[in-house]
């Protein structure tokens, strides 16, 4: 088997452990609303490694997978993904590192970002934007960014992730 | 080890991009009917693993409580069984009272609520049932504390339901007391958990105090007669001379609802008797006034009068049915508007609301099942 395929296994199943995390032990997990967001980590994982365009595509779908299983506006969830998707392939071209605390912060300035644009463009009233975005969204963008880290830690060989700051 | 990306950007990724960004924004602008229908669609074939994985999820967080429970109940069972055999009786007699599906006496389906990540949760909910477990458009959904909302789409296997924090539901109301009808919607700076309602139309000689329970009036044809909505806690505004706005502090939270029951089939029947063992309330003439005590109780007094004797149930049952119609629990005893002995006028079941000043017939913001017109479908 060529190294090149190998990799792409180590990440499908990566990928695999996360949406069943997401799914399964999600739930279990604190409340709804501070769970982590292991779908989103997968995401911003999966675009770093594959690059912008594909990262954009992976986005759609994602989003596309939210807006069906919690339509509050359809296809909102789906832009906030998208953008989400190519902004941390875009990154990771231009500045990022293999590092585990940038890719972490990444994490969790990407969900506060998706609640942002998910918020807009649902068109929630003023008073649940200000209480969502700086209470909610950063508690929970912490917590996903924590269970992120510790992802990537346990899969460090395989990432080939930085440990030092 | 995984490769790392190629750090270079081609025009095929900003396209895609691009196109991503597209297909985004023309489903936001998209018609609900058709969104709607690519949800649902979606849901049942390619997410439909993730939707049974997320059941699982939701059986396996709640069936650790279920098990305490069930223990805790066969435990005390056990216990009043050694002490007190006529007390298994009651036990058998009481266990059918325990939770709100038991006293439902019309047709439902219980279903589980997928809590999803995002930050619109609340506000709709998806539920585990739909088309081929009964359930339709328009059916109302309901918690042992009283209305959650109303199933805005229904799929063959799921379903998503509207709740009371939307800013779209509206549901006819009424006061226990038939002194006030209005309409309950969400007000406006609803967020889910830490919302209010708001109970408007009030006539403005018609003064509501805190506390007063306020239940569904079954006008619409949607909601049925005397499911609580929640409890007028203070006057929000009011149009002096005109009408009154009142709070109403939600009787059930969608954001912390694990299970719920979809009421289907016909709604004109009163849910109110459902009801009232729980929130200690219902609608006059209700037998659902009764004060009634839960099964764990007796079992309780039971255990901690030992040797006390057998409980009777029949003096609850005498205490349980008084001549005079029944008030609701909650009322305070602060003034009401009018004369205290008057005798309170019946409630408004469905088939006795003709002979009763109606308000406005599309009471409820849902529309009736049935042929629709073309804009209760839509937002």
């Amino acid at each position: 088997m060529s190294s090149s395929r190998a990799s792409r296994l180590q990440l499908a199943l990566v990928l695999a452990v996360l949406i069943v995390l997401h799914f399964y032990a999600r739930p279990r997990l604190l409340g709804p609303r501070f769970a982590p967001d292991f779908l989103l980590f997968a995401l911003v994982v999966f675009a770093m490694r594959s690059g912008p365009g594909a990262g954009a595509v992976a986005g759609f779908l994602v989003g596309l997978a939210n807006d069906a299983l919690n339509p509050a506006r359809f296809g909102a969830s789906a832009l906030a993904h998208t953008i989400v998707g190519y902004a941390a392939a875009w990154g990771r071209v231009v500045f990022f590192m293999d590092n585990l605390l940038v890719t972490s912060g990444f994490v969790a300035v990407g969900l506060w970002v998706r609640d942002f644009i998910l918020l807009i463009a649902s068109g929630v009233d003023q008073r649940q934007l200000l209480t969502e975005l700086f209470l909610y969204s950063p508690i929970q963008a912490v917590i996903t960014a924590a269970a992120g880290a510790l992802v990537l830690y346990a899969f460090r060989q395989w990432f080939a992730v930085r440990l030092d700051a | 080890m995984f490769p790392p990306s190629d750090r270079t950007f081609s025009r095929r990724d900003t396209a895609l991009f691009l196109i991503c960004i597209a297909l985004s924004l023309t489903a936001v602008f998209s018609p609900e009917r058709i969104t709607t229908g690519i949800a649902n669609a979606l849901r049942g074939t390619a997410l439909w693993p993730l939707v049974w994985l997320q059941e699982r999820a939701e059986e396996g967080r709640t069936s650790r409580a279920r098990l305490r429970v069930l223990m805790a109940e066969r435990d005390s069972a056990a216990i009043a069984a050694q002490d007190l055999p006529s007390l298994v009786a009651e036990n058998q007699r009481l266990r059918d009272l325990l939770g709100l599906s038991r006293r439902l006496k019309g047709r439902y389906v219980a279903a589980e609520v997928l809590h999803q990540a995002q930050a619109t949760d609340a506000r709709t909910l998806l539920l585990n049932v739909g088309t081929g477990d009964g359930v339709a458009t328009f059916d109302p959904i309901v918690g042992p504390d009283g209305l959650l909302g109303v199933v805005s789409s229904a799929g063959r296997t799921t379903s998503v339901a509207m709740t009371w924090a939307h800013p779209e539901f509206r549901v006819s109301a009424f006061t226990p007391a038939g002194n006030a009808f209005g309409i309950v919607a969400a007000a406006p700076s609803a967020t889910g958990n830490d919302a209010y309602l708001e109970f408007r139309g009030v006539p403005y000689r018609d003064s509501i105090p805190a506390g007063t329970p306020v239940l569904s009036s079954g006008l619409g044809g949607v909601y049925p007669n005397g499911i609580p909505i929640g409890t007028v806690v203070g006057v929000a505004r009011e149009q002096p001379g005109w009408e009154r706005v009142y709070r109403v502090r939600p009787a059930a939270n969608p954001g912390s609802t694990a299970h719920v029951l979809v009421l289907v089939g016909s709604r004109t029947r009163s849910v109110g008797d459902a009801f009232a063992v729980e929130a200690g309330i219902g609608a006059p003439g209700d037998s659902s006034a009764r004060p009634t005590q839960r099964p764990a109780d007796s079992l309780r007094a039971a255990a901690e009068r030992p040797g006390s004797g057998a409980l009777r149930p029949a003096p609850r049952a005498t205490q349980a049915a008084p001549a005079a119609p029944a008030t609701p629990a909650p009322k305070p005893p602060s003034p009401a508007p009018k004369p205290a002995p008057k005798p309170v006028p019946p409630p408004p079941p469905s088939r006795a609301d003709s002979a009763r000043p109606r308000p406005s017939a599309g009471a409820d913001s849902a529309p009736r099942p049935g042929p629709a017109p073309a804009a209760d479908t839509t937002r």
